[in-house]
């Protein structure tokens, strides 16, 4: 973090009743905040002095979130940021990862689940180089993904994959190393926690196993995390 | 308007030449001899040209009235629709608001009233998501792949088998499923969605029943799709409040003791029709529920 001061946090809302409020919970919390009122002041904001994080709202007069994102990694700014997304539907949220979005929480969110989302992408982060999430291709062994085309290929060979199937992998895998719950993954295929049993991210998960091969007692790819959720154990590379 | 006057030409050229004779004063009489059968055989055909052309007439303006009732059926939902997501849209920044502020407030977790605030605005944050998700429902797009029902129901019911017995409790169980002579097709349909319409329904079943009380589950093939039944002695729905059993937020006043939100029955009605499908119910105060989901066959073989 910046010169082993607290982290600090540009929070960018149009809504001042939230941002008046999550702010001051975000400094509870340990960290140093900034608030701009869209996108266009959030890159003035960052021209002036960088941050460790941008949280940011989607829809926004004159800049949203989305140009944000696209403006920062356009010029080759790495700064994870987390959109408080309003859209509800998840081709669209894992669309807003494709744009290199690090992470995205739903509105209305819990304020603690903010604040352990902004310390599992400054985790992930910390290397400050271009994040797997900003790439349009992975690879882990013979194993590549064309994020852009929503195609998948094992040594070569196209593999069949079903769109929300495709979705969990590519979640997975631009965030290799990590335990995600199984509640998480259902919100990454979903969009919401709506009534889908979690049931529905295990039997993704079959298929994904099922269609690459990957057996489940020694995975080259996707791990059971035993009463928790699933890691994605495989090493990714961007070319 | 252009094939009209066209068509009119033959009347207007009748008239005029008519006219031109008559003014001429050159009315003389043109008598033609016709066979009786010929007149009776050109009089039968045009009567017929004339009741096909008025019947063609006839059913292009009912189907015009058909698919303007459809339109307008579909024009209401699409507007029931957009009324939810603008719902879900001007709601979620002002909670978002309030949880934020409550939880920026040093003394939340000691004030009494103020967790009464926190908890009614994670309830009320809860309840917009599941409205944002049923709108989403509507219109998004969903999967077509070759379910099986029968597996899904098995499943769904396992679950519930435990987490009755976790909770104490149980109902008499049974499920028919045909094998002979050959099991239930597969429906084309997103098999993460069916699963929760057919959660839904057995969880419906267990509330609404005491313990011991009979749950049966059944599924049968008929015309082109398949059924699904789930059917439970517990205590029923009165007949006036039958048709309200579908619209979101609705719950019936004797239901008040059961916990619920009243979006359970919407989401089953919501997947059944995305599918092509539809649900539909039986109730007896006091002799219990049936609900019937039909769903298409799906074409594909598994």
């Amino acid at each position: 973090m910046s010169d082993g001061a607290r982290t600090s946090v540009l929070l960018v809302d149009d809504e001042e009743a939230i941002t008046s409020t999550l702010a001051p919970y975000l400094e509870r919390n340990g960290f140093e905040v900034r608030v701009a009122e869209d996108g266009i002041a959030a890159l003035a904001a960052l021209a002036e002095r960088s941050c460790d994080i941008v949280v940011s709202d989607v829809l926004m007069p004159r800049m949203d979130g989305r140009e944000l994102v696209r403006q920062l990694r356009r010029t080759e700014s790495w700064t994870p940021v987390i959109l408080l997304t309003k859209v509800d539907e998840s081709f669209e949220r894992v669309a807003a990862l494709d744009e290199g979005a690090d992470d995205y929480l739903g509105k209305p969110f819990d304020p603690p689940e903010l604040v352990s989302r902004i310390r599992a992408v400054l985790r992930r982060t910390a290397s400050g180089r271009r994040p797997l999430s900003a790439s349009d291709r992975l690879s882990s062994g013979d194993l590549q993904l064309d994020r852009t085309g929503r195609r998948a290929r094992i040594a070569g060979g196209a593999v069949d994959l079903t769109p929300k199937a495709f979705a969990l992998l590519d979640y997975l895998m631009s965030h290799p190393g990590e335990l995600h719950t199984r509640e998480h993954l259902l919100a990454v295929l979903w969009g919401f926690e709506f009534a889908v049993t979690t049931r529905a991210v295990d039997h993704r998960v079959a298929e994904l196993r099922r269609v690459l091969g990957d057996d489940p007692g020694s995975p080259r790819w996707i791990e059971t995390v035993a009463g928790h959720g699933y890691r994605f154990c495989g090493e990714v590379s961007h070319p | 308007m252009s094939t009209l006057l066209v068509r009119l030409v033959p009347a207007g050229l009748g008239v005029v030449l008519g006219l031109v004779v008559a003014v001429a004063g050159q009315n003389g009489t043109f008598v033609v001899r016709t066979p009786l059968v010929t007149v009776l055989v050109v009089a039968g055909v045009l009567v017929s040209a004339v009741l096909l052309g008025l019947g063609a007439l006839l059913r292009r303006w009912r189907s015009s009235r058909a698919e303007g009732r459809a339109d307008g059926v579909r024009a209401e939902r699409e507007a029931h629709r957009r009324f939810l997501a603008r719902l879900d849209h001007e709601l979620k920044n002002p909670v978002t608001a309030i949880r934020s502020a409550i939880a920026a407030e040093p003394a939340a977790d000691s004030s009494p009233h103020l967790r009464v605030a926190a908890a009614q605005a994670e309830r009320l944050g809860a309840l917009v998501g599941e409205l944002r998700g049923l709108a989403a429902l509507e219109s998004r797009p969903i999967e077509r792949v070759p379910v099986d029902l029968a597996s899904l129901a098995s499943e769904e019911l396992s679950v519930l088998r435990d987490e009755l017995a976790s909770r104490g409790t149980h109902r008499d169980i049974t499920v028919t499923f045909p094998t002979a002579p050959w099991p239930l097709p597969a429906v084309a349909g997103d098999a993460d969605l069916l699963a929760v319409a057919i959660r839904n329904l057995l969880v419906n079943a267990a509330k609404y029943s005491g313990t011991g009380e009979r749950i049966e589950v059944r599924g049968w093939e008929e015309d082109g799709s398949v059924l699904l039944e789930v059917a439970d002695s517990g205590r029923g729905i009165r007949a006036e409040e039958l048709p309200h059993v579908w619209d979101e937020l609705w719950r019936s006043p004797d239901a008040r003791g059961v916990e619920g939100t009243g979006l359970g029955l919407s989401l089953v009605r919501v997947v059944a029709e995305r599918h092509g499908g539809e649900a539909s119910i039986r109730s007896e105060p006091g002799r219990g529920t049936s609900v019937r989901l039909r769903i298409p066959v799906s074409h594909n073989r598994m």
